[in-house]
C-alpha cells in the first residue's frame, strides 16, 4: 500500500519535473535545523487551523453583549457595569469560562473564533500578496538578467524608482485612493513588494546565464522561452522559495499595521483588525489586543525560522 | 582518405572578434580587446585540428564564435560554402545541429535540475525529431555509445563522476548527428586517469561517425595523441599551422619552440628548455609589430615594427614570423 503510494508520488513528481531525490536531500538538511522544523510545524498547524478550524469554533461575527469583555478561561477580570435601577456604577468580578476559552471582546464576540478565522484571512493575505510579488519579481528579475542591455537597464531603473518610494506610505496612499477592501490591500502589497525579489533573482540569473549548461542549450538552438522556463527558472526555484518564505511575515505585518492605523478592511476579521479593535479596551480587557499580537508574533517568527533553515539547506556551501 | 581530407567543412577567413571596452558615465569607447584578431584557417571533413595556446590567447573565444555563440566582429565563416555569419535565426537553428560544443567543465555543462536522460534528449526535443518513444530509444542508444548504461538516464548529474558527466556531455553533443564538434579543453578538468578514457572515446566516435573536431587545448600531449593538424595561437592570431608530425618535429615559430620545449618528452633538438619571459601581454594593448616580440628569444630588429603575416614555408606548413622571410 505504502509502496503504491510512493510510486504514485514518484509518477506525479516526475510529471511535474520535480527532483524527488534532491527534494529529499534538502529535506534532510532542513530537518537538522530544529527551529526550522518547529517553524514548519507551526505553519502546518496554522494552515490546518485556517482550513478546518472555523468548522469547530463559534460564529466569529456573533455579537452578544451579555457576555462581553470576558477574560480567557480561569483568568479573573473586573467588569464595570452601570446599574439602571440604582443609577450607580458597580464593579463585578468575573472569571473566564470554557465557553469562551480565550475570552470575548467588547461586543461579546468569541476571541478563539475570531483568531481562527483571522488565521485564514491573514495567511491568505500573506500567501496571495507574496505570490503576486514573487511572480512579478521573478518575471522582471529573470527577464532583466536574460535580455541584458537596454532592457536590463530600463527594468532595473524602474525597480530603483519603485524602491525609492516609502513602501508603507505608498500602501496607505493606494488604500486611501482605492478603498479599504481586502482585495485592494492584497493587490497593493503584491504590486509594491516585488522589488527586492526582482533584484535578488536578477543577480542569481546573471550568474546562471553564463554557466555552460545554458550556453550548451543555446548551442543546441533552443528558444529563449525554453532556456528561461526549462533551465533558468528551475535553477532559481530554491531562491524563490526562500524569498517567498521570508517575505510572507512582512506582508502579514504590513496588513496588520494597515489595520492597526484604521485602514484595514473592517468587514474581514484579520488579526490586524482584531488588534485594532482591542486598542480602546487595552486597560480593561488587554487580551483582545494581546492574543492576535501573540499570533502575529508567532507566525512571523515561524516563517522566519523556516526561511532561514531553507536558505541554509539550499546553500551547498553551508555545513549544517 | 586523402580525398576526403581535402573536402573543406569549415573555412574561416580573417575572422575577428573584438570586445569593446568602455569607460565613464557615457560609456566612451576607449579601445577593443582583440580576442580573435584576423584568424584564417579551414577544417576538412573528418579532420581533427588542434588549437593550442596559453590561457587568454582567444582560443575559447574562437571556438564559441564558429557556431555563433559569440557574434563575430568581422570576417567570414563558411560551413560547406554557406556563410554562417550571414545566417538568419532559422538558418542558425538548423546550423546548430551541425556544429556542437563539448565544454571544459562537465559539472557546469549539465543542468543540475534535469535528469541526464532529459539533458541528452533535449536536442531532439528542441529540433522536434521523432516521437517520445523513439527519443527514449535514441537516448538509450547514445548513452550506450558513450559507455554509460541506459538505465542511468533517470539519474541527476550530481550522481555521476566527472568522467561520466563528460561522457553525458558527449552523448548530448552527438544527439543531432553533427559534422563538427568543437571540444573546448574536454579533459583538462578531469583526473589524468580518466583523461585517456575520454580521449579514446572521442577518437572512437570520430571514426565511427566521421566527425571533424576542433580540439582546443593547452596540453600538447593531448594534441599529439589526437590531432591531424595543429594551429598555435598567440594573442588572437594563429602564429603557426602545420601537420602534427611536421609541427612537432620541425617547429618554426619561436613560440612553438618554447611551447614544445616545455613538454619534457619532446625537447626540441637538444636545445634544452626555452624559458619565456613575462606573461601574455594584455590583448587590449598588444605589443607593436609581432605580438610575441617582447618575449621572443630570437627577436630581430624588424619584429617590433612590422607585423609578420602567416605564410606557407613548406608544404602545408604556415608560420607568421620574420625569421623565415
Amino acid at each position: 500500500m505504502i509502496k503504491r503510494l510512493q510510486d504514485i508520488i514518484k509518477k506525479i513528481s516526475q510529471h511535474l519535473r520535480l527532483n524527488t531525490r534532491l527534494i529529499n536531500y534538502y529535506w534532510q538538511r532542513t530537518r537538522r535545523n530544529k527551529l526550522a522544523v518547529a517553524g514548519l510545524a507551526f505553519i502546518i498547524f496554522l494552515v490546518a487551523l485556517g482550513i478546518i478550524g472555523p468548522l469547530f469554533t463559534l460564529d466569529p461575527t456573533e455579537v452578544n453583549f451579555e457576555e462581553r469583555d470576558m477574560p480567557p478561561v480561569y483568568l479573573p477580570s473586573e467588569q464595570f457595569t452601570y446599574d439602571i435601577q440604582t443609577g450607580q456604577y458597580t464593579t463585578k468580578e468575573i472569571r473566564g469560562t470554557w465557553k469562551h476559552a480565550l475570552g470575548t471582546d467588547s461586543k461579546g464576540r468569541d476571541m478563539l473564533a475570531m483568531l481562527v478565522s483571522g488565521a485564514r484571512i491573514s495567511l491568505l493575505v500573506g500567501l496571495i500578496a507574496t505570490g503576486i510579488a514573487i511572480i512579478l519579481g521573478t518575471i522582471i528579475g529573470v527577464l532583466s538578467a536574460y535580455l541584458g542591455g537596454w532592457a536590463d537597464n530600463a527594468l532595473m531603473r524602474f525597480t530603483d524608482v519603485m524602491m525609492t518610494f516609502p513602501f508603507f506610505l505608498l500602501l496607505v496612499l493606494i488604500v486611501f485612493i482605492f478603498g479599504r477592501s481586502l482585495a485592494i490591500i492584497v493587490l497593493a502589497i503584491g504590486l509594491t513588494g516585488w522589488t527586492g525579489a526582482a533584484r535578488l533573482l536578477r543577480s542569481e540569473s546573471l550568474s546562471l546565464r553564463t554557466r555552460e549548461f545554458i550556453v550548451a542549450t543555446k548551442a543546441l538552438g533552443a528558444s529563449d522561452n525554453r532556456v528561461i522556463f526549462r533551465h533558468l527558472i528551475p535553477n532559481v526555484i530554491s531562491l524563490i522559495i526562500v524569498i517567498a518564505t521570508l517575505s510572507i511575515p512582512s506582508v502579514i505585518l504590513a496588513e496588520a499595521a494597515l489595520s492597526f492605523i484604521g485602514l484595514g478592511d473592517t468587514t474581514k476579521t484579520s488579526w490586524g483588525i482584531i488588534l485594532e479593535s482591542g486598542q480602546n479596551t487595552l486597560e480593561t480587557s488587554p487580551w483582545v489586543a494581546v492574543e492576535p499580537g501573540i499570533m502575529i508574533f508567532l507566525t512571523v517568527l515561524a516563517f522566519n525560522f523556516l526561511g532561514d533553515g531553507l536558505r541554509d539547506a539550499f546553500d551547498p556551501k553551508s555545513n549544517i | 582518405m586523402k580525398n576526403e581530407l581535402n573536402h573543406k567543412l569549415i573555412q574561416i577567413k580573417n575572422l575577428k572578434k573584438y570586445y569593446p571596452v568602455t569607460a565613464g558615465l557615457f560609456s566612451r569607447h576607449i579601445g577593443d580587446i582583440k580576442a580573435v584578431d584576423g584568424v584564417t584557417f579551414d577544417i576538412s571533413e573528418r579532420e581533427i585540428i588542434g588549437l593550442v595556446g596559453e590561457s587568454g590567447c582567444g582560443k575559447s573565444t574562437l571556438g564559441k564564435t564558429i557556431p555563433r555563440l559569440e557574434e563575430p566582429t568581422s570576417g567570414e565563416i563558411l560551413y560547406r560554402g554557406t556563410d554562417i555569419t550571414k545566417l538568419d535565426k532559422k538558418g542558425l537553428r538548423e546550423l546548430r545541429g551541425e556544429i556542437q560544443i563539448i565544454f571544459q567543465d562537465p559539472d557546469a555543462s549539465l543542468d543540475p535540475r534535469m535528469t541526464v536522460g532529459d539533458s541528452i534528449c533535449e536536442p531532439l526535443v528542441i529540433h522536434n525529431i521523432d516521437n517520445e518513444k523513439k527519443r527514449m530509444d535514441r537516448v538509450a542508444e547514445l548513452m550506450e555509445q558513450v559507455g554509460l548504461e541506459a538505465r542511468q538516464a533517470d539519474l541527476y548529474p550530481h550522481e555521476f563522476s566527472g568522467g561520466q558527466k563528460q561522457r553525458i556531455g558527449i552523448a548530448r553533443a552527438l544527439a543531432l548527428n553533427p559534422k563538427l564538434i568543437i571540444a573546448d579543453e574536454p579533459v583538462s578538468a578531469l583526473d589524468v586517469s580518466i583523461q585517456a578514457q575520454i580521449l579514446n572515446l572521442m577518437m572512437d566516435i570520430q571514426e565511427k561517425f566521421g566527425l571533424a573536431y576542433l580540439l582546443i587545448a593547452h596540453d600538447l600531449s593531448v594534441i599529439r595523441h589526437m590531432a591531424h593538424r595543429v594551429a598555435i595561437m598567440y594573442l588572437g592570431k594563429i602564429v603557426e599551422l602545420a601537420n602534427k608530425q611536421e609541427l612537432f618535429e620541425n617547429p618554426l615559430h619561436p613560440y612553438t619552440e618554447a611551447l614544445l620545449s616545455a613538454v619534457p618528452s619532446f625537447k626540441s633538438k637538444g636545445k634544452g628548455r626555452i624559458l619565456l619571459r613575462g606573461d601574455v601581454p594584455s590583448p587590449l594593448n598588444p605589443p607593436s609589430g609581432c605580438h610575441f616580440h617582447p618575449r621572443c628569444h630570437r627577436v630581430l630588429h624588424i619584429c617590433s615594427k612590422e607585423e609578420p603575416l602567416l605564410t606557407e614555408m613548406a608544404q602545408d606548413h604556415f608560420v607568421a614570423c620574420h625569421l623565415y622571410r
